[in-house]
């Protein structure tokens, strides 16, 4: 079988210009001064397999390079180097929340997103009740999206991300933010998706889910894979290694 | 790219833009007519009251420019920002990114197509009879569209890494307005101008479709040729530059 992800050489480097020269003004007026930018690599030499039904969580410092990776996966950024491949589709949940638009009202941005992420309008229709429920947002789905709280917009978009029907699960941090209530449902959908045997990428610093559910874990430090394998073992090293 | 699923996509985003751009003034929808007309008012004043042009048909001659202008004006620097204004969508969901730029333009291309309207209403109580040469405007509308797609791709894909642009754009616009024929008549320009003034796509498509309505003849084969020519290049520009573009989009804006 096709993995679900291949990675090969993967590397990323952000171009961060030190005096941000961002004005047409800037570089007429400085042209002939040379613009320091600092090569920041974000990901280096990245080699990571993934098979269908695998559940890999992405543990690492803030800064390591874990959110950056999965932007790549969900093809937000492309990579500076190196191959990628995905067998599926994805529905991403990046940074705290999917693509909205604060203008519109909850139920809009529901099928906005289903529509981006492949659905038709019926079959939102049928989805929309379970992802409403989810979230808990019954008496506010008419309300504009930027008056949410940023709690209630990330369990709108969890919802939306974890109820539609897709090949691969690119998470980022759902577990840092939401109540207890919330959090439960939460792990309650990682434990369907594991049975429904679905692809999952878990970025969290929440190590106990990380070890809960995980069948393998990779460590990056400043860009790079130090440790992958067994969950129980890598995240053993992070722990040794942070303390050191 | 025409997938069925992109088609929905661009659906979806064009009828958000078109909520979103008037659900929060009072007016709503009916600002982007009086808009242009409110232009067309005070011009027609000045020209046809206070200076006068000779040309017969003034009203309709100017409404037409007007128009025209307007929707490549309004289009532009909508276009512009398309990115900036849909930041939180295009960081967290990948999907082909025309489809903000087409969307955003389409939605500009409704506003045109009202106003149209309220073209022919004055058309209609003028006294130009009808002709089946009318019909030949929707291809300039198309090529007009067109031209402000291709035109629209640079510069929503330059604002990303240039903020200067959206004052740059202003200022080239409001220059724009005064070197095309929008208020005065191309007889009055002297002969020696003409080549450069129709260097400007717009002022092609703003004195054909004067052609059509007012004159009431098509323009030449050729003309209709050159200006194809024209919409094609523009496009085809445009499109490249944007494919080059496309993948940094994400991380600059």
């Amino acid at each position: 079988m096709n993995p679900a992800v291949k990675i090969e050489n993967l590397s990323k480097i952000f171009r961060i210009p030190h005096e941000k020269r961002d004005t047409l003004k800037e570089n007429i007026l400085h042209f002939h001064r040379r613009v320091h930018t600092e090569n920041f690599q974000a990901l280096k030499n990245i080699n990571l397999d993934i098979q269908p039904g695998e559940f890999v969580g992405i543990i690492g410092k803030n800064g390591s390079g874990k959110s950056t990776l999965l932007k790549i996966m969900a093809n937000i950024y492309r990579p500076t180097s190196g191959e990628i491949s995905i067998n599926g589709t994805i529905s991403p949940f990046l940074e705290l929340g999917i693509g909205f638009n604060g203008d519109l009202s909850a139920r809009e941005n529901v099928y906005l997103n289903g529509i981006i992420l492949g659905l038709s309008r019926k079959e939102i229709d049928k989805k929309y009740d379970a992802i409403v429920s989810f979230a808990d947002l019954y008496d506010f789905m008419e309300m504009k999206l930027k008056n949410f709280s940023s709690g209630m917009q990330v369990r709108l978009a969890f919802a939306i991300a974890a109820m539609i029907d897709a090949d691969i699960y690119l998470c980022d941090e759902v577990l840092a933010v939401g109540d207890i209530d919330f959090q439960k449902k939460s792990l309650g959908t990682f434990k369907d998706l594991k049975k429904k045997g679905k692809t999952v990428v878990l970025v969290s610093h929440d190590l106990d889910a990380i070890k809960g559910f995980c069948t393998k874990t990779i460590l990056l430090e400043k860009g790079e894979i130090v440790k992958a394998g067994d969950t129980q073992e890598v995240v053993n090293y992070y722990l040794q290694r942070s303390d050191s | 790219m025409l997938s069925r699923k992109n088609i929905r996509i661009l659906v979806e985003i064009a009828i958000s833009d078109f909520k979103v751009r008037y659900q929060s003034s009072i007016l709503g929808y009916v600002w982007t007519l009086i808009k242009p007309l409110l232009l067309f008012a005070v011009l027609y004043v000045v020209f046809s009251v206070f200076m006068r042009f000779p040309v017969e048909n003034y009203q309709l001659y100017l409404l037409l420019g007007v128009i025209i202008w307007n929707f490549f004006a309004e289009a532009t620097s909508i276009a512009l920002r398309c990115f900036e204004t849909k930041q939180s969508l295009i960081t967290k969901i990948y999907f082909p990114r025309i489809i903000v730029v087409i969307a955003s333009t389409l939605t500009s291309l409704l506003t045109f197509l009202l106003n149209m309207i309220v073209f022919f209403v004055f058309l209609a109580i003028s006294d130009i009879p009808f002709s089946f040469n009318f019909f030949f405007m929707i291809v300039y509308i198309l090529e007009l569209y067109f031209i402000i797609l291709g035109v629209s791709l640079i510069i929503s894909a330059l604002y990303v890494k240039f903020r200067d642009l959206s004052h740059i754009w202003d200022v080239l616009l409001q220059i724009g307005f005064w070197i095309t024929p929008i208020i005065y008549p191309l007889t009055m320009v002297p002969e020696v101008y003409h080549r450069f003034i129709y260097l400007n796509p717009l002022a092609r498509l703003i004195e054909y479709s004067r052609a059509i309505f007012i004159l009431g003849h098509i323009p030449s084969p050729v003309l209709n040729l050159v200006i194809f020519l024209m919409t094609v290049v523009i496009m085809f520009v445009g499109a490249l530059f944007f494919k080059y573009q496309e993948a940094s989009i994400p991380e600059n804006i």
